[in-house]
């Protein structure tokens, strides 16, 4: 019987941890394994707020962001995403698995990460 | 003399039964509990993950052959219980703790038969011993009420919790019962997301092994709360086996995948005709379709349903034909349905996909 396998195993993930104090790890279902610089996913945050819905232009401006920004609190949305709320209090942001593959800093996608 | 019979000697006999959805044998998968052995007589109790096993009785008759075909076993002594497994036993369901599965019932267009199939698939489950609930989540427009019959609305508390009437052994809330038709029309995202959040969540439940929810017709603002509100078992999408249903049924496994809520499986209805007269299966548009289908999709094919007078006439009654002539072919393929679909949901379970672990 067929299972369920055109979803992409790379972008599910299994554990999403610390990677420190403030840096968040992910490991995924196909073994690989991403630190995110808080300050790194903060700053590509994709919501209404920090990214013009229509133009897509960023209306985050870094310099607003703290040094030290950090999630406060991770929690799944449904299978497919994870809503990161801030210790700057910014908490509509929310990141999808398949997102989160795609911008994860590790040396081997690095290249490929998108902004 | 021979050897007293031993605990691991059962076991061993009873791992040659392999469970066919999920691959691995009736031990390893830690069905097979309470095994008692006095002399020769030996007996045990099998647990499956679904009273709506279409190999319950197979399991059955297997067991005790294996089992008496050990030396020095006088008698046997099977017990069949179910105990529904439930999606993601890590993560706490706050909105709806007691309900173990959450199934919706999906299609790419409109008048597929989304409410017909809802309706008797959760009346099927229901006879086979499961505590089913249905919900009409179809705001635009509700329809399980007739199809069912439900007589009287849903009670509520003093503490504002809905007690959904009961029909046919099936617990059932439709947007019908507080809506006015023409006023969802205007809802979109935030007060829709709202709305259906407090849907589930003021709804008394209690214990449920399958929840079925009938979705309105496509991909829009109602699926996409409910993927984010509650962890979805997995959708089934129902589809007509013409070449235009079926694209569009495929956009609704595209969303429901992108939102990471696992397919349960397609099903195809009116998908042949049976002569009243000489009951010949007749093809309306070519055999198979739908099946291919899935098999291009790589989704598994949970069966398919004739197009029938009867079924619409039922559901028009309010009577679905799984209680009105539940040893009609038609019912029959409903059941069949019923089954493959609750072994999905136990496929689902057992592999553990989907579980993300967050510690943050
Ligand atoms: N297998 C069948 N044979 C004959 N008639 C059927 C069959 N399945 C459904 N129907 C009839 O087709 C019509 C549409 O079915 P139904 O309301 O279940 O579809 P739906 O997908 O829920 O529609 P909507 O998109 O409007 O919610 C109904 O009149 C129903 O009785
Ligand atoms: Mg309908
Ligand atoms: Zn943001
Ligand atoms: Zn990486």
């Amino acid at each position: 019987m067929a299972a369920v396998s055109s979803i992409n195993p790379a972008h599910v993930p299994v554990e999403i941890s610390r990677a420190n104090q403030h840096d968040v790890r992910i490991r995924w279902q196909d073994g690989h394994v991403g630190v995110y610089p808080a300050r790194y996913l903060r700053l590509r945050c994709a919501c209404a707020e920090c990214v013009h819905e229509f133009t897509g232009e960023a209306l985050l401006k870094p310099s607003a962001v703290p040094v030290d920004v950090h999630p406060a609190r991770i929690e799944a949305v449904g299978r497919y995403a994870v809503q990161i709320r801030w210790s700057d209090g910014h908490s509509t942001g929310i990141y999808s698995f398949d997102r989160l593959r795609l911008i994860c800093p590790c040396e081997t996608c690095l290249p490929t990460a998108g902004a | 003399m021979a050897d007293p019979v031993t605990e691991s000697a059962v076991l061993d006999a009873l791992r040659k039964i392999e469970d066919p959805d999920l691959h691995q044998d009736i031990v390893t998968l830690g069905f097979v509990k309470n095994i008692k052995i006095d002399g020769g007589a030996v007996s045990f109790t099998i647990e499956m993950t679904t009273p709506a096993c279409p190999v319950r009785e197979r399991f059955n008759s297997e067991a005790r052959e294996f089992v008496s075909n050990i030396p020095g076993v006088t008698a046997v002594d099977v017990q069949m219980t179910s105990q529904v497994r439930p999606t993601r036993a890590d993560q706490k369901n706050q909105l709806i703790p007691g309900v173990r599965n959450v199934v919706p019932v999906a299609s790419g267009k409109g008048g597929v038969g989304k409410s017909t199939v809802s309706a008797n698939l959760a009346i099927a489950l229901s006879q086979m011993g499961a505590r089913v609930g249905l919900m009409d989540a179809d705001i635009y427009g509700p329809s399980i009420p007739m199809i069912l019959g439900v007589k009287e609305g849903p009670k509520v508390t003093d503490q504002n919790r809905i007690i959904p009437p009961v029909e046919h052994g099936v617990k059932i809330v439709s947007m019908g019962f507080f809506v006015q038709e023409n006023e969802a029309v205007i809802w979109r995202g935030p007060m829709l997301m709202q709305m259906i959040t407090q849907f589930l969540g003021d709804v008394e439940w209690g214990e449920l092994d399958y929840l079925i929810v009938d979705l309105p017709p496509g991909t829009g603002d109602v699926q996409l709360t409910l993927c984010q509100k509650i962890p979805l078992t997995g959708a089934v999408i129902v589809s007509t086996p013409q070449d235009v249903a079926l694209k569009v049924a495929q956009k609704a496994v595209v969303l429901f995948q992108k939102l990471k809520c696992p397919i349960l499986g397609l099903i195809e209805n009116m998908s042949y005709f049976v002569c009243r007269h000489c009951n010949e299966r007749e093809e309306l548009f070519g055999n198979g379709g739908a099946r291919r289908a899935a098999v291009d999709l790589d989704i598994p094919f949970l069966g398919e349903i004739p197009l029938a007078t009867e079924i619409r006439t039922a559901s028009d009654d309010g009577l679905p034909l799984v209680i009105s002539e539940p040893e009609s072919p038609y019912a029959k393929a409903f059941q069949h349905i019923a089954e493959n679909m609750a072994a999905q949901v136990s496929v689902q379970n057992m592999s553990g996909a989907g579980q993300v672990n967050i510690t943050f």
